[in-house]
């Protein structure tokens, strides 16, 4: 399957699934809607439909090689499996970073949560501007929020157990 | 009227007010000049601060930013031949070639003039349009607000990226992604969770789709450029190189003031359009592309003179232009103020103000650009592995404090990833953040016309206005349709 038709497949997959499942399932309609007004459903149902008859209509042009030219991915060259490692990676820690918030609290996570997107670009040299970034930089920016705007970060569990 | 504006001018001339428009001005000029960061980027990471400030200057600081940033890109598209902004592409054609001649200086000086003067030019074309568009605008009812508010949508969907399709299927993402939450009968639409009920805030959304892909690009794919930047050389323009650009700057701020006031055009294709005209007309013509002065002039002029422009359809109808009027459309909103016509009767101090304010960042423009020349090719050098993660942090404090709200922050790191899957799959992300502000707006048109007219959707279609919309929505479609036709035939006569 060529890039442009798995496009518009992926096009029509979701606009179905909103139009046919997600909007029957998590757009209530009220038991009372004064005078001729629409209803909830009506709006995200006609633009899920919509995106259901644009997808076939990339289908349809890429079937027919009339799709725009592809922009050209600029990679380092390496393959698609170590690419999709990398994203997978990317997930990962996100996934992880909501995961000890409320354990070791907003500040240390993001301290890690940028460690590892530094290491994870492939930067290795400008070790001290990166433990200045990962470390300082979440640092001063909870003291500016803190004072300037007041902001209360979540501290967590174990900062708490510790007296923080 | 004159005691109108002379009350807005002693409000706007306050110490925090300059200090805010200065270091908008300047924050703008070094986003701008660092390759990977943009206008965009720059006017959604300032979003959150503005919750704190009073509504104008929270707006001028954001305008600052934009005029600042673009430009800024043109900074790094004449010293390391890396536009960093969009609008500053053409820019680089003339720049990098004048750089590499040891006349970095002498680029970035009439970058820095001609951008100053399409810019004052633009403000102006504001004032005089803006008010006469809002008056016509207060006799447009439902329906008409909904064709406008579609013929924006067509337009930004053909202008952004390489098809309109794509750019209508991305229109129609963001509009269903705004259906989330609760609607006008008490309805909670997809709220797989208490926190959607709330429905998804416009900051978290729109930087999460602009500002993560970038990083999420270098990580995944790693082609980060590393071009050495230029050394300054000859610093001033002569009277002679300037009065010989004066025809494309006056040109290209015309071009710039007329197409940035149509929905969807913006900078970047102001900027295309103008130095093609310059070209053209210019009896330097030949030169152009090898650096001569008159290309940057002409390209410079129409994307800064596109910015205020840009700010005629927000401030008229409420319909922002491009993503940044989008992103400031959402800063009104979030500061009580709805752009559109009745701002300009219940709001005129604010307006007066917010004009004024521009006409000062102008002047602003040309300082910050002087002070800051020298130190640009030190900003370019800073590496995109330590930038890109630098971002995120700010994104992810930023969200934060708005709320105080994890939710938010979530929304931005998935709304990155999905960024990030509509880069890979070619879908332009500008139509969809558009799509997204005015999701709302759009269906409580259509929603009250359909009311109004007891469920009959020919109301649509029930008066001039809406025929001419419709009109000019047909026009668009079919100007793009065969645009891509050519280009498609163009294609297959190369293969």
């Amino acid at each position: 399957m060529t890039k442009p038709v798995l496009r518009g497949v992926l096009i029509v997959a979701f606009f179905a699934l909103c139009a046919f499942v997600l909007v029957p399932a998590f757009v209530p309609r009220p038991a009372f809607i004064p005078g001729f007004a629409p209803p909830p459903d009506m709006w995200p149902r006609t633009v899920s439909i919509v995106g259901v008859v644009l997808g076939a209509l990339a289908i349809f042009l890429a079937l027919r090689g009339g799709q725009p030219v592809e922009e050209k991915v600029e990679t380092d060259g390496s393959s698609v499996p170590q690419m999709l490692l990398r994203f997978a990676g990317i997930i990962a820690i996100f996934v992880l970073f909501f995961a000890v918030v409320p354990y070791v609290g907003f500040l240390i996570a993001t301290m890690f949560l940028t460690l590892a997107m530094v290491l994870m670009t492939g930067e290795r040299h400008y070790r001290i501007w990166i433990a200045l970034l990962s470390f300082g930089g979440p640092v001063l920016l909870v003291l500016f929020f803190h004072s300037a705007l007041g902001t209360q970060f979540p501290k967590g569990e174990l900062a708490k157990l510790f007296g923080f | 009227m004159l005691a109108e504006i002379l009350s807005a001018l002693v409000a706007v001339a306050t110490f925090q007010n300059l200090l805010i428009m200065a270091a908008g001005i300047w924050g703008g000029v070094i986003v701008g000049a660092i390759p990977g960061m943009t206008g965009t980027m720059a006017v959604t990471l300032a979003l959150p601060f503005t919750f704190y400030m009073d509504p104008v200057p929270s707006i001028l600081l954001l305008v600052a930013l934009y005029k600042g940033s673009t430009y800024g890109g043109s900074v790094s598209a004449i010293l390391i031949k890396t536009p960093g902004t969009a609008s500053a592409a053409c820019t680089a054609l003339d720049g990098y070639p004048l750089a590499k001649q040891g006349k970095a200086g002498k680029a970035l000086n009439m970058a820095l003039y001609s951008s100053v003067i399409g810019d004052f030019l633009s403000n102006l074309s504001l004032i005089f349009f803006a008010a006469p568009l809002a008056a016509l605008a207060l006799h447009i009812g439902p329906p008409e607000f909904f064709m406008l508010m579609l013929f924006a949508l067509t337009t930004v969907a053909g202008v952004s990226g390489s098809s309109l399709l794509l750019g209508m299927v991305a229109a129609a993402l963001g509009l269903l992604l705004a259906t989330v939450g609760e609607d006008m009968y008490g309805s909670f639409r997809f709220a797989f969770m208490p926190d959607m009920q709330a429905g998804l805030s416009i900051a978290p959304v729109l930087i999460g789709l602009f500002a993560l892909p970038e990083l999420i690009k270098l990580i995944v794919m790693r082609a980060a450029k590393t071009e050495e930047a230029a050394a300054l050389g000859a610093q001033h323009v002569t009277r002679a190189e300037f009065m010989g650009s004066l025809r494309s700057i006056l040109k290209g701020s015309v071009i710039g003031s007329i197409l940035g006031a149509i929905p969807g055009i913006g900078p970047s294709s102001a900027a295309f359009f103008s130095y093609g005209e310059a070209q053209r007309s210019s009896k330097n013509g030949a030169n152009f592309g090898k650096g001569e002065l008159e290309g940057i002039a002409a390209s410079e002029s129409a994307n800064n003179g596109a910015c205020g422009a840009t700010m005629i359809p927000l401030l008229a109808l409420g319909v922002p232009g491009d993503v940044i009027t989008g992103v400031m459309l959402g800063a009104f909103m979030i500061q009580g103020l709805t752009p559109g016509p009745l701002l300009f009767q219940t709001n005129m101090h604010e307006i007066y103000m917010l004009l004024i304010g521009m006409l000062v960042s102008s002047v602003l423009l040309f300082f910050a650009g002087k002070i800051t020349m020298r130190m640009f090719s030190k900003v370019a050098h800073i590496p995109q592995t330590l930038l890109t993660p630098l971002v995120l942090l700010l994104c992810i404090f930023g969200i934060y404090s708005i709320a105080s709200s994890t939710f938010d922050v979530a929304v931005l790191l998935v709304m990155g990833v999905v960024g990030f899957g509509m880069f890979l799959l070619n879908i332009p992300a500008a139509p969809f953040l558009i799509a997204f502000i005015l999701g709302p707006m759009i269906e409580e048109n259509l929603r009250r016309a359909l009311a109004i007219s007891r469920g009959d959707p020919a109301v649509l279609l029930s008066s001039p206005i809406t025929w001419v919309f419709a009109a000019l929505i047909v026009f668009v479609v079919s100007l793009t349709i065969r645009r891509e036709i050519t280009k498609h035939k163009e294609r297959r006569v190369e293969q």
